[in-house]
């Protein structure tokens, strides 16, 4: 009893509504929760379809939800029309998946990049097509399962945070929702900044990776813990690492999911010394300007 | 105070835009397209337009953000051809379903592999299903005049649809004649700020859209609207008339047909050199006259059908073609269909020419009027479709 009412008043106040039509586990309600609490109620948001709408149907705020091969695009025109009426003390968000920011709308994001449209752009990033049924997408990782690469993706994740960060634009960040602090911290600040923001997050998709809903945190906190998701922020083109765990080895990350495993020791061991490398690297440049 | 000068259709469709004080215009350029959305960078430039200019990087990402816009309750101006109109068709679809009032010139050019950059009707008569309402202009008069129109009938609340002024490339967005330019504190009187009751996506002002959840309704509404356009295209044209002096009667015009036993119907440019055809024909004492299609869609099945009654036949000029549709152009299959309601049907004439923008010549069009004229004799029509061009008609007239 004690617990509904703590979760009534808590829904009452929030922006989103108690209730989701996700899958169990799904990281996606969470994401909006912790987004929303940053962002304040003076928001419109603009988003894609599929498993991000999901979550998006049950925002208490201005939404506009389109196809996936419009991200970025009508948040353009909303932040024209927002010019044009004065009202750019609104927060402006475009939300995204990871098919649209990395496939079919890549163009359109890195476009609005360019404008350096006043924007925050979310990518809200489950690692597949989801909704539709669990297909590769560019943002899939090496190795993975879907049911488009029944055995196992065959290239590497498009570094997008990083493609986006050579667009000189004024802020990008990485999070997770297994750290809201992290998140959060980086969301008000993106609010904060004029321009084009790039906001990367991790959600967990149990359905897609496979594991055992009740895990979803434990399994994407593996994945910064095994720098499988490095978090860091580049402002003005200096990079910054918001949080340098402990390595843990890659299999933990790796084992922990049934879409991985398929995988054999050398993949796993090819895995490892990718991610190896991108540790260094990151920890070489931290604190660096690394845009050209 | 207007002024009359000089000026191409691309000129001309800038400067209605920038009459009609549009808002929002992302735009991409394409030929014949591209002299109209530099001018308007031009008159933005030069401090006598006021609108905010997306350089956008593609013409699916231009109609989106006028999307956008027009939701977040600006008046949007755009305009695309050929290839750029088939790139953002998923977004075409769009601001009829969504009743925004979107003003897009489509400055008519053939589309790729068997055309070029001159002009035909396909790329925007594809789009004859997604609810954009289409009206053919045939200089750059009837084009600043159009648009500043487009936006009173599209932003009307009985109406709330987008609206296509098409005008064919080169023959008229790049032929200067003389225009004139309507004063601004006069089209303002016209055309009030653009208020949108359905949308206001404000923070703390918004309600939710009340969307009819039936689909066959809410495509219904759209249809609805599509019929209600006809009565109000030819309402604002006639305001149109009363405070500016011009006026295009509505969604056709008849011209020189009294006593006419036949029509000839066109569309676009091609219509001004027709004119001088009919002239010289009737001066002869041939009985023919010329039918002037503007409004493409909402379509004049009404208009048609009274054509119909009046005439012994009907020939339809078609700038476009439709593979596999047994020979017909889409103009004329649209016609037949109006006309199929009357129980004393006209003959029916199709012909097709100027394909790919190939000039229609003035021996081309005494030839279609004279084969239009012995139909009508012999009581018969020789085939579903006549292919101009592929006769040798001797020397252009």
């Amino acid at each position: 009893m004690e617990l509904n009412k703590l979760f009534d008043e808590y829904y009452e106040k929030s922006l989103i509504q108690g209730g989701t039509t996700c899958c169990p586990g799904c990281g996606g309600p969470l994401f909006w929760r912790l987004a929303l609490e940053a962002l304040g109620a003076n928001t419109i948001l603009y988003g894609d379809g599929p498993c991000a709408s999901c979550a998006i149907r049950s925002i208490k705020l201005p939404t506009f939800g389109i196809h996936f091969s419009f991200a970025a695009d009508g948040a353009t025109g909303i932040a024209a029309a927002l010019r044009v009426k004065g009202r750019e003390d609104i927060t402006l968000v475009s939300s995204a998946g990871d098919g649209a920011t990395g496939d079919i709308s890549f163009g359109k994001v890195s476009a609005a990049a360019e404008r350096n449209e006043n924007m925050i752009q979310i990518c809200v990033d489950n690692e597949a097509y989801m909704n539709t049924g669990i297909q590769k997408s560019g943002l899939t990782p090496y190795g993975a399962w879907t049911t488009t690469t029944p055995l196992g993706k065959e290239t590497p994740k498009k570094e997008i945070p990083m493609i986006l960060a050579q667009h000189k634009i004024p802020y990008v960040a990485t999070a997770s929702v297994a750290y809201p602090k992290d998140f959060q911290r980086k969301i008000a600040k993106a609010k904060d900044i004029k321009g084009f923001k790039y906001f990367h997050s991790v959600i967990p998709c149990p359905t897609g990776w496979r594991f055992d809903p009740a895990k979803s945190i434990e399994v994407i906190r593996l994945g910064v813990q095994t720098w499988a998701w490095p978090l860091y922020e580049i402002e003005g083109g200096i990079l910054k690492l918001t949080m340098k765990p402990r390595q843990r080895p890659i299999e933990d990350y790796l084992k922990a999911q049934n879409r991985f495993r398929h995988l054999t020791d050398d993949q796993v061991k090819y895995i490892q010394a990718e991610t190896d490398q991108k540790q260094e690297r990151l920890l070489e440049q931290d604190g660096k300007r690394i845009i050209f | 105070m207007s002024v009359t000068r000089m000026m191409d259709g691309n000129e001309a469709a800038a400067w209605g835009a920038k009459l009609s004080r549009a808002e929002v215009i992302p735009a991409y350029p394409i030929t014949p397209q591209t002299e109209l959305i530099s001018q308007i960078a031009t008159l933005i430039s030069e401090g006598i337009m006021d609108a905010e200019y997306i350089k956008v990087e593609g013409e699916h990402t231009a109609m989106a953000a006028a999307i956008g816009a027009s939701v977040a309750g600006a008046r949007v101006f755009t305009a695309s051809a050929s290839q750029g109109i088939a790139f953002m068709e998923e977004a075409l679809w769009m601001p009829p379903g969504r009743r925004l009032p979107i003003v897009m010139c489509m400055v008519n050019r053939a589309l790729a592999p068997i055309g070029g950059l001159r002009p035909d009707h396909n790329d925007a008569l594809m789009q004859r299903d997604t609810g954009w309402i289409q009206l053919y202009c045939e200089n750059s008069q009837e084009v600043i005049d159009t648009v500043i129109q487009s936006f009173k009938i599209g932003e009307d609340k009985r109406v709330y649809l987008p609206v296509a002024p098409c005008y064919d490339g080169y023959f008229v967005s790049a032929t200067a004649t003389p225009t004139t330019i309507p004063d601004q504190s006069e089209v303002d009187d016209f055309l009030p700020p653009y208020v949108h009751e359905m949308y206001n996506i404000m923070p703390g002002e918004h309600k939710p859209m009340d969307w009819p959840s039936d689909i066959a309704k809410a495509r219904y509404e759209v249809e609805k609207a599509h019929e209600r356009a006809k009565g109000i295209i030819e309402e604002v044209d006639k305001e149109f008339g009363k405070k500016f002096g011009r006026s295009y009667d509505g969604l056709i015009e008849e011209y020189n047909c009294d006593g006419a036993e036949a029509v000839l119907v066109t569309m676009g440019s091609m219509t001004g050199t027709a004119r001088d055809v009919i002239d010289e024909m009737r001066e002869k004492g041939k009985n023919i006259g010329l039918v002037k299609l503007k409004g493409f869609r909402p379509f004049p099945s009404e208009e048609f059908r009274e054509l119909g009654k009046k005439y012994n036949a009907i020939a339809i000029v078609d700038r476009n073609n439709s593979y596999g549709s047994a020979g017909g152009g889409i103009v004329s299959m649209e016609v037949a269909r109006a006309l199929y309601a009357l129980d004393d049907r006209p003959l029916l004439v199709n012909f097709q020419v100027g394909l790919g923008g190939s000039d229609v010549t003035m021996r081309q069009i005494e030839y279609m009027a004279d084969e239009t004229l012995e139909a009508v004799e012999t009581g018969k029509v020789k085939s579903v479709v006549d292919w101009v061009e592929l006769h040798d008609l001797g020397e252009v007239m």
